[in-house]
């Protein structure tokens, strides 16, 4: 994941990314730079004065004809994409598609338990859309393009810059940091996200604050109404850590949330990447709960037991996340368990970690990322940065 | 900034590369407007210059979009319309971007004026390179294929950089692109070159 071969030749070289240079530099441009000595060069003006007055005056009133068209086209059009039936009766609104349609912002696609579609989006890429879903295009602009899947399951695969597509499920935000991914919500709400290519951010805001998953390909996340996204974890994880990683993310925490804690766990969540408020759970369970705690945190540290034994390097993802998703001795021994799979780098510290003020806590996560063998921070930031433009 | 221009000087050298090396975004659109000035001012060897610093991006561009055998015409084509229009850039400093978008219009009406070139282009796919030859060249022609059957974006900028020998800040620099667009063109685009090269045969014998 580590670019820095392939942006600007420094860090470890790619062996592929050589390869390719080795192989593809016969293709160079070499060709000696042509005579210029007697090229024609148009002239800055051309015919006399009184004559360039009238053709302004033409190409003014052209200007404005097109101008009128082109306001009247953009009213007269709502951004649309192409929907193209791929087995039984996909339908768009009340109607039926049968032969390639459209899909306008503000109208929804519904499959039944026997019928599929494909939605074509251009330049930004293409969605399955299985049976049993429906799926809403909530705008279709050229800096944003977003859907809510409120039941069922599309398969996304996107060619767009990161960030322009996004979509809306009823307990988490899926945006595409890379390629392709599988996105299911049941009825219920409940959701899951699995990624093939590249990364997805599953991301949740309540009260300002936001619960975030970096999800790479090869790795999954659940999403609950009420909690938001849980844990990434990579596929391939033992059924043990993901049974028990399930209840620390929603059940054992949603009793805690119920039993009265303001605030305090998504507050404790909020800091994936961008880090945020840390100590939200520690804090609020302390303070606002009375009965019941002493024997949910025994829960929650015999639950916390089994991921961190089930963990193994590839797992640190997991680990990382619950660094800012654990406070006090629950996050101390997610620190330990980290530490002993990918060491910490100079500049972390156990002590910023576990008491560090907000930003420190970011940074030395940010250092720690680093090691994971996942790319770079800084490469974080070039996805959540602002959207890239021609 | 100095310790960049190093290493970037450095990683030309090592790669071969003729062309006078990148400075810099800064310090190159400088370099730019002092040129073009020069070049409006009648210097043809002016204009020469900014033909040895934008050849290559020129070359990628248009490798990008059209046939092989065609590149090279239209590179000419390209600089001559350029210098026939020099008068009508207003700044100098954005001869970049402003070649660039030259130079993408140029390929669209290579084949607006004749559709039936099309059909070469699409001629030149993965599996004609595996059909007309073999060895290097056919793992090299596959490999341009793969490149160019990705979206614009991505094929341009990995051409620029591992067809050309171009790195990330000088291809941003040259083409008026931001940093960020590039870098994350480069990765996507990589990313998908990765998958689609693992369905070629002695692509995929080469990397084992």
């Amino acid at each position: 994941m580590n670019d820095d071969y392939l942006w600007d030749r420094s860090g470890k070289p790619d062996a592929e990314v050589e390869r390719l240079e080795n192989l593809l530099r016969r293709f160079r441009q070499d060709a000696p730079a042509p005579d210029f000595a007697h090229a024609a060069v148009e002239p800055e003006r051309s015919g006399p004065a009184w004559w360039r007055w009238p053709r302004l005056a033409i190409a003014a009133a052209s200007f404005a004809a097109l101008s009128f068209l082109a306001w009247y086209a953009i009213r007269a059009t709502r951004p649309a994409w192409t929907v193209e039936r791929l087995a039984g009766t996909p339908a768009v609104g009340s109607l039926t598609i049968r032969a390639p349609g459209h899909l306008l912002a503000g109208e929804s696609l519904e499959t039944d338990a026997n019928s599929r579609a494909r939605i074509n989006m251009e330049a930004v890429g293409e969605v399955e859309v299985d049976p049993n879903t429906r799926l809403r295009l909530l705008r279709a602009r050229p800096l944003e393009h977003r859907f809510a899947l409120d039941r069922g399951t599309i398969h996304a695969f996107i060619w767009a810059p990161p960030r322009l597509f996004t979509v809306d499920t009823p307990s988490a935000v899926a945006v595409d940091l890379g390629c392709r991914y599988t996105l299911h919500v049941e009825p219920g709400g409940n959701g899951e996200l699995h990624v093939t290519f590249g990364w997805v951010s599953f991301d949740h805001t309540v009260n300002g604050a936001t619960v975030e998953s970096f999800v790479p390909a090869g790795a999954m996340c659940l999403t609950r109404p009420g909690a938001g996204p849980g844990t990434p974890y990579f596929e391939d994880a033992s059924p043990a850590l993901r049974a028990a990683l399930e209840k620390l993310d929603f059940d054992l925490v949603a009793g805690g949330v119920k039993g009265g804690i303001p605030g305090g766990v998504q507050g404790g969540v909020s800091g994936g990447v961008t880090g945020g408020i840390s100590g939200g759970v520690t804090g609020g369970v302390s303070e606002g709960v009375t009965g019941g705690v002493e024997s949910l945190e025994k829960v929650r540290a015999a639950v916390l037991d089994t991921v961190l034994s089930e963990s193994r390097r590839q797992d640190a993802l997991t680990l990382w996340h619950l660094l800012s998703r654990t406070a006090g001795a629950e996050r101390a021994r997610v620190y330990e368990r980290l530490a002993q799979l990918v060491p910490p780098p100079a500049g972390v510290t156990r002590q910023g970690i576990l008491e560090g003020d907000p930003a420190t806590q970011r940074n030395m996560r940010d250092l720690w990322w680093d090691e994971l063998g996942l790319g770079d921070t800084s490469w974080w930031r070039i996805w959540k940065g602002p959207a890239p433009v021609r | 900034m100095g310790a960049r221009t190093e290493t970037i000087a450095d990683a030309g050298r090592t790669l071969g590369v003729n062309q006078p090396l990148y400075s810099g975004p800064a310090r190159s659109a400088a370099e730019d407007a002092t040129i073009v000035a020069e070049a409006r001012a009648g210097d043809r060897t002016a204009f020469g210059r900014l033909y040895d610093r934008y050849a290559r991006m020129v070359h990628g561009i248009l490798l990008a979009r059209v046939p092989r055998d065609a590149v090279e015409d239209l590179v000419q084509d390209v600089f001559l319309l350029a210098l026939r229009r020099l008068h009508t850039l207003r700044d100098a400093a954005a001869f970049g971007g402003w070649l660039a978008m030259i130079t993408r219009n140029r390929a669209k009406d290579y084949f607006r004026r004749s559709p039936q070139r099309l059909e070469t282009e699409l001629s030149e796919n993965v599996a004609g390179a595996e059909r007309e030859c073999s060895g290097p060249d056919a793992e090299a022609l596959a490999a341009l294929a793969a490149i160019r059957e990705l979206p614009d974006a991505y094929r341009e900028t990995l051409i620029l950089r591992l067809v050309e020998g171009m790195n990330g800040p000088e291809i941003a620099a040259r083409t008026g692109l931001t940093p960020g667009s590039v870098r994350v063109n480069l990765h996507r685009g990589m990313e998908m070159l990765r998958k689609r090269l693992e369905k070629i045969p002695f692509s995929r014998q080469e990397v084992e």
